[in-house]
């Protein structure tokens, strides 16, 4: 048992991989604001497809396309930040995330690039009493650009309390 | 003759275990060399671990091969086992040589095992293995040690920076079980034993039926032959001793020992029980002791008389199992000798047929042969390719096609199990229940070679065995009320299982006194289902209201029968695969209960229809007909529902595209289609603007994430389609229970 371990040792790689995934954020944007997720979290970029809608899902649930035969539901930011919604052109990307065995497609305006942001440069989230301030995982400052680190795991799980806490209000 | 074919069984068992065990030594004896470099001390954990580990594996080949009498291997193993003591307790230093002897019984123990494969003995091997066993006692006598626990210890507290010592280890029955350590090793026991209690359970029955039939009788003994020994080679002492006072039981019996067959067989039967509890003990990780086993002991030796010797272990020699067989005359000697001759011919050279593979490997590999069949729709109906005149390309890919096919076909088959284990556990289920309820009951099994996927009939034993506890319970009548009524003494109750069209219906039939209507509706009223005095109701609407939770016409609550929860469960297990139930019955004639099930959880065989842009699945299972409705067949209901007439019947419409909110071609029902889709016995006409056509979709589950984000009603799965898209697959059990009101009004 201890031979293959030593044989394989997958330890120092993983160890790697998350040491050169780390302080990285790909950079988006949405109606002229720039947004960063942290790249450890992305698992790839691809143009926007035909999506399949599911009925009776809040509308930021666009619906769900086919990633190579691994059927993925498709969340627009810009419906989850309660902004007006805007016709999907050639420009407009699927962020593919991917958190605990979960696949979710994000579509965005525009993918931008991978930032190198030092956690020295990221301030922490301003106390907003915008309601969208609880998805700010942080600021992120490359020169003077600054980027809304954005928090995959609320952005993606948030609402489900909300449609919960709603059900629950309606019942 | 056949306990001959077990014992190759065994041997073979025994073969690819050892050689699972030595898989696992070679790596750890290496270990040590570590200390000869100088990279460890002898008494770092490492090392300790690894002499631990080794010790283990070499004790757990010896124990296995002293079972089955190898004694050129056990003996390897076991001078091996005094080497690795030494070392452990550091009266020993490791040195090359010991690591050359260790890896040189490991070689041993290989070639032994190829000479085993061969020729079902170790024989053959005696001089090498003595070789061997010498180099080890030159070793050890060279450290001029007697073999004397006390001096051992004393040297051990001489060895101060020693570590600590481990509790002697001494080789005797009463040693705790390691192969109870090795989750592989326990794994292959339990699934083995399991299967080893259900065919003996099988014979038991069959028994009582069938007294004189020898070879049931011989294969009963080979199969508790076989469990005694399985237990024996886990160290399982209780069920061991047990399992070992029923061989001798049945030896007697055999031998023409007197005795009430079936006063015999339900002691037995009990005694599966505590085997299969002293099972799920060991997979939950405990000991696996039998409570009380005195207790099961004693009535068993009542039985056997006293002059029936019970077969001791000895070091003798074992006589050969064909030697005891024609001794007592069960076999002749022509028979052994033409037996022997397939077992040479056959059983040493033909390794096992089949292999277990993990089924998370199986499913992964069903999955992507789902995947290439959607890859080759797409690649064949590429849109690149419309209006080229391609001969060449049109022929491969007919042939690509045809191999796809076959290659899915071959991967749905290979998930494929007979549903005769389901069944014949139904044959234990009425032999209790029988007996509790004083009841007569011939249970019949039909068809029971009938292959259905295994996650699908695993989701099928919980409803069967409520089925027939119903069956016996609510249908058949006590033997007085049959001969009062006319009817043979005995009830029947058929089981039976048969393809249809691409599905499996299961068949639960008794003759017993069937449904009562009055009662049925009598309980629903005082329920609150139903509205009226439900005169209006067809039979089959009555008999639907068995479906709704927590009904239940049992006039008592029996022991036998549940709470009134059964049909229910019944039903809400069917849905889970995609099933579906009917029941039919005739007062005084019986119940009949036909279970639906589709052959597979992963394929579905679909009908596609289009309302405006949006494309879904049907499946077919529950398609009834589908018409283009005339104006004056539609009445709409004063608070607002449509209902279509088709020849006799009116059925409630759902109107998909306001289900699912899409712009559809047409709003008039006589420009659409209607597609009548049943479920639950209750129907209802989706509006539809056009059947694409048939289909066989590939299932795939909507993501978790939207599951827990949305409320998802009416869709089951989805499937990607030839052109990439995704599609989604309408449950029709979810469409049906959207129209409640409705069948108030048509009730």
């Amino acid at each position: 048992m201890n031979a293959s371990q030593n044989a394989l040792d997958p330890d120092d790689d993983l160890f790697d991989d998350e040491d050169t995934q780390k302080d990285k954020y790909l950079t988006f944007r949405i109606a002229n604001e720039d947004y960063g997720i942290a790249i450890a979290n992305v698992t790839e970029i691809i143009g926007i497809q035909s999506i399949t809608e599911i009925p009776e899902m809040p509308d930021y649930i666009k619906g769900v396309i086919n990633l190579r035969g691994k059927v993925i539901p498709i969340m627009d930011v810009r419906k989850r930040f309660k902004l007006p919604e805007r016709e999907y052109d050639e420009r407009t990307c699927i962020i593919v995330v991917e958190i605990d065995g979960t696949s979710v497609g994000l579509v965005v305006d525009t993918v931008n690039e991978v930032a190198d942001i030092p956690e020295d440069q990221v301030e922490p989230p301003p106390k907003s009493k915008h309601k969208g301030g609880s998805y700010i995982q942080g600021i992120g400052k490359i020169g003077k650009e600054v980027k809304i680190l954005l928090d995959i795991n609320k952005i993606l799980y948030e609402e489900e309390l909300e449609t919960l806490s709603e059900a629950v209000q309606g019942a | 003759m056949h306990a001959s074919s077990e014992n190759t069984e065994i041997i073979h068992e025994f073969s690819i275990e050892v050689r699972d065990l030595l898989e696992q030594l070679e790596p750890s004896i290496l270990e040590l060399e570590k200390v000869c470099n100088n990279e460890l001390t002898q008494e770092s954990p490492e090392i300790n671990d690894a002499l631990n580990n080794i010790f283990r594996l070499f004790h757990s080949v010896k124990g296995s091969s002293g079972f089955l009498q190898l004694n050129n291997i056990t003996e390897t193993a076991h001078a091996a086992e005094n080497l690795l003591d030494r070392l452990r307790s550091g009266t020993l230093t490791i040195i090359p040589g010991y690591i050359d002897l260790l890896c040189g019984a490991c070689d041993f123990t290989h070639e032994a095992l190829d000479y085993l494969d061969k020729h079902l003995d170790d024989e053959g091997m005696g001089d090498k293995a003595k070789k061997l066993i010498e180099s080890f006692k030159k070793i050890l006598s060279g450290e001029a040690l007697p073999e004397d626990t006390g001096s051992e210890k004393k040297k051990q507290e001489s060895k101060a920076e020693s570590p600590a010592p481990e509790p002697e280890i001494r080789i005797d029955l009463e040693q705790e079980p390691d192969n109870l350590k090795n989750p592989k090793i326990v794994e292959f026991f339990l699934q083995e034993a399991h299967e080893l209690l259900q065919t003996i359970e099988q014979d038991l029955l069959g028994w009582i039926k069938a007294p004189e039939d020898k070879d049931l009788m011989n294969r009963l003994f080979g199969n508790i032959h076989s469990f005694k020994g399985n237990c024996g080679f886990m160290n399982l002492a209780d069920p061991e001793k047990l399992s070992h006072s029923i061989e001798t039981l049945l030896e007697a019996v055999i031998n023409g020992l007197d005795v009430d067959r079936s006063d015999v067989a339900d002691l037995m039967l009990g005694h599966l029980n505590a085997f299969r509890e002293v099972l799920d003990d060991i997979a939950d990780g405990g000991p696996g002791r039998i409570t009380g086993l005195e207790d099961r002991l004693a009535p068993i030796n009542e039985f056997i008389p006293l002059e029936v010797e019970e077969p001791e272990k000895s070091d003798e020699p074992k006589p050969k199992l064909g030697e005891i067989l024609i001794e007592e005359g069960i076999v002749s000697p022509e028979e052994l000798k033409s037996a022997l001759e397939t077992q040479k011919s056959k059983g040493a050279y033909v390794k096992k047929q089949d292999i277990r593979v993990n089924l998370e490997k199986l499913d992964a590999l069903i999955n992507i042969i789902g995947e290439l069949v959607i890859a080759e729709n797409m690649l064949i109906n590429n849109p690149d390719l419309v209006g080229l005149e391609l001969e060449n390309f049109s022929r491969a890919a007919q042939q690509m096609n045809k191999l796809v096919n076959e290659l899915q076909e071959m991967a749905t088959s290979i998930r494929l199990i007979p549903v005769a284990g389901v069944f014949s556990r139904m044959n234990r289920l009425v032999h209790d229940l029988a007996r509790k309820s004083k009841k007569k009951i011939d249970l019949q099994i039909l068809g029971e070679s009938t292959e259905v996927d295994k996650s699908v009939i695993e989701n099928v034993v919980d409803p069967l065995t409520h089925l027939i506890r119903n069956a016996v319970d609510h249908g058949l009548e006590s033997p007085e009320e049959r001969v009062a009524a006319g009817k043979p003494e005995t009830g029947v109750i058929r089981l039976s299982a048969s393809h249809e069209e691409g599905d499996v219906m299961i068949l639960i039939q008794d003759d017993g006194r069937g449904l009562n209507r009055e009662k049925i509706i009598a309980t629903a009223k005082k329920r609150g289902l139903i509205d009226g005095d439900g005169s209006m109701m067809t039979d089959s609407q009555v008999h639907n209201l068995l479906f709704r939770p927590g009904f239940s016409t049992a006039e008592k609550i029996t022991e036998v029968s549940g709470r009134g929860v059964g049909m229910d469960v019944v039903l809400q297990n069917l849905k889970n695969i995609r099933g579906n139930v009917q029941l039919k019955s005739e007062p005084g004639a019986g119940t009949t209960v036909m279970l639906l099930i589709p052959l597979t959880m992963a394929i579905v065989d679909g009908m596609m229809i289009r309302v405006g842009k949006s494309l879904f699945i049907v499946p077919i299972l529950s398609i009834r007909e589908s018409i283009s409705p005339s104006a004056d067949a539609v009445t709409l209901t004063p608070d607002g529902n449509e209902l279509v007439r088709i020849r006799e019947n009116l059925y409630p419409v759902v109107r998909l595209h306001s289900v699912y909110d899409i712009s559809p071609d047409n709003y008039e029902l006589d420009k659409g289609i209607l597609v009548v889709v049943e479920a639950q016995g209750r129907n209802v006409c989706l509006f539809v603007d056009e059947i694409v056509g048939q289909q066989q979709t590939v299932i795939k589950g909507l993501s978790d994430f939207i599951v827990k984000t949305g409320n998802v009603r009416g869709v089951s799965g989805c499937t990607i389609l030839g052109d990439g898209n995704v599609c989604l697959i309408l449950d029709t059990h979810a469409l049906v229970d959207m129209d409640k009101t409705v069948e108030l009004h048509t009730g």
